[in-house]
């Protein structure tokens, strides 16, 4: 539901660097979305094409990269969380151990990160 | 001549919130504050809840606060302030969450200097405040069984991230036909580490076990 004002702020971010470099206009941006943020694929790709009409990002390519969350638990595990077999359509996984069974805590994926940009700039 | 660069950008677009919500947090603890957020569906009862604490921190001699977050009006706020304790309102205006920018401008209204606890009550939305930690000690996540009891699977992330989890409404259990024993194991399940609580707001029930919960 917030993607549009997530998508604004990523946009926002793209122009400040594109200005910087006094670029001509940008080609492609990548950016990588946390497994556990509430943030939906197709409602960023509408936004950031909305949001980029009329701007230096006009057209530009949106790469948009899904990053596994992880978790760790007290007993030592780190990794990725299995998700519950029996709920396929889960967005998010159980937060259970898979080693211990226990209550684990996540340490990944729950960000949103402009990761790099392709832009035109003047040779000089 | 143009040329082609990709540049290396690395930010963050929800570190911005994260950080500000650290700030909160210390804002909170520089003035030994324990602060609880509270999220839920509209209607799931967090105003009603945060009401009963109040009064019986208050009877206790504890000071407490209230922040009021919603799309629009002042009805939480003005029903935090009836119990005679400082209160800030947040209209959202057009956001479906909380963010700790908006809260840190509420605490601003507060006397800080003369508080025990703090609650603040979200925007009755399911999904979107997962996003966006506003900087307190505790999450509490409400659930009312007039809800149903496929509550916690339709929305395992908020449930997976919160400390405590409150079933509320529970004298309305057996004329919903809701199983709470269901809505409790789906609740254990997306997040084992978390504190299940039943409650009847409206006459009272379970509010020792809730502030046991909070660990107040």
């Amino acid at each position: 539901m917030h993607e549009i004002s997530v998508m604004s702020e990523i946009v926002k971010g793209i122009i400040d660097e594109a200005q910087k470099r006094n670029a001509l206009r940008v080609e492609r941006v990548s950016v990588e979305i946390g497994e556990y943020t509430m943030l939906g694929e197709e409602q960023l790709r509408f936004a950031f094409k909305v949001i980029s009409k009329d701007t230096l990002l006009e057209n530009a390519e949106l790469d948009l990269r899904t990053v596994a969350g992880t978790i760790e638990c007290e007993c030592g595990f780190k990794g990725e969380a299995s998700p519950a077999s029996d709920t396929p359509h889960r967005s998010v996984p159980v937060l259970e151990c898979p080693k211990c069974g226990g209550g684990a805590r996540t340490v990944g994926g729950r960000e949103c990160v402009i990761r790099d940009i392709r832009m035109v700039v003047p040779d000089v | 001549m143009h040329k082609v660069v990709t540049v290396e950008v690395e930010k963050d677009i929800l570190s911005a919130n994260r950080k500000l919500a650290d700030e909160n947090m210390s804002l909170l603890d520089e003035h030994g504050i324990r602060s609880f957020d509270f999220l839920g569906a509209i209607g799931s009862g967090k105003t009603l809840l945060i009401e009963r604490l109040i009064d019986l921190l208050k009877a206790k001699g504890k000071r407490c606060a209230a922040i009021a977050g919603d799309v629009a009006g002042d009805d939480d706020f003005r029903r935090f302030e009836s119990h005679g304790v400082p209160a800030a309102n947040i209209s959202t205006g057009k956001e479906c969450h909380l963010d700790a920018h908006l809260v840190d401008h509420a605490l601003e209204k507060l006397p800080l200097h003369d508080l025990d606890y703090l609650f603040v009550e979200n925007v009755g939305n399911l999904v979107c405040p997962v996003d966006f930690p506003l900087g307190s000690h505790k999450r509490v996540v409400v659930i009312s069984v007039t809800e149903g009891d496929d509550m916690v699977r339709k929305h395992p992330a908020i449930f997976a991230f919160s400390d405590v989890i409150v079933i509320n409404k529970m004298d309305l259990s057996e004329a919903m036909q809701v199983d709470p024993d269901a809505l409790e194991n789906d609740a254990m399940r997306a997040n084992p580490a978390a504190k299940v609580v039943r409650t009847d707001a409206r006459r009272g029930e379970g509010l020792d076990e809730l502030l046991a919960a909070l660990g107040i």
